[in-house]
């Protein structure tokens, strides 16, 4: 094992925590990972993000299964109409120019911190509403 | 995907993190054939990816067991300040 095996088991020690806690999904903290910390081209971070996302996904999904935290109903709607989304865009993705696809990431990350940053601002209902529930 | 249920489905934060993971999972299963297979050369570094899923199925297993004593705020401003920090050096040198 290399030390970059070493470093990207760390980097996924990272990105998998977030998505664990926060639910970030992984791909926000693995692409700019490969591309910024290991140099790798857009399309290759991105379909390598995707491979990794699906045992992290899997584990971290079906704990909260376990834990009674997911609604399967949604799943079901917001996986069946992601997947129609997730075959065009992943067509057009691998085609574009890797710059204008690292730019169009950098507004997705650049959208995503203020969406997680206007989340952090407001507590959570639930924690409102019954403070034993957020602790 | 988190928004929208937040928003719309007036469903708990925690609860629409939880389902967009599960939702995730066949969104990325239809994504990889096509970043492997549609360009000459895979578009998909398996090596990487098992070294990144191997910290990451922990860090995920360690981060959904530790939930309810995660500082929920401070861990989101953290992150959203190092995602906007990557995103602008993303958006203006790619």
């Amino acid at each position: 094992m290399s030390w970059g095996d070493a470093a990207a088991i760390a980097a996924g020690l990272f990105a998998g925590f977030l998505s664990g806690t926060i639910g970030i999904g992984g791909g926000l903290a693995f692409v700019p990972i490969m591309t910024i910390g290991f140099r790798m081209p857009q399309q290759l971070a991105q379909g390598t993000s995707l491979a990794a996302i699906i045992p992290t996904a899997l584990v971290g999904g079906i704990t909260h299964l376990r834990q009674g935290n997911v609604r399967l109903d949604a799943a079901i709607w917001m996986g069946g109409g992601g997947v129609v989304g997730a075959v065009i865009g992943a067509l057009v993705a691998v085609d574009l120019p890797t710059s204008l696809l690292a730019r169009l990431f950098g507004v997705f990350l650049l959208f995503s911190a203020y969406r997680i940053a206007m989340g952090a601002r407001r507590p959570t209902v639930k924690s409102q509403a019954d403070p034993k529930h957020s602790v | 995907m988190v928004p929208l249920q937040v928003l719309w489905a007036k469903m708990p934060q925690r609860q629409a993190n939880a389902t967009s993971l599960v939702a995730i999972i066949p969104i990325a299963i239809v994504a990889v054939p096509i970043y492997y297979f549609r360009k000459g050369t895979p578009q998909v570094d398996l090596h990487m990816a098992l070294f990144l899923v191997i910290g990451s199925v922990v860090g995920a297993y360690v981060g959904a067991r530790l939930l309810k004593y995660i500082p929920d705020r401070e861990l989101k401003l953290v992150v959203a300040l190092l995602l906007l920090i990557v995103g602008v050096k993303e958006t203006v040198f790619p």
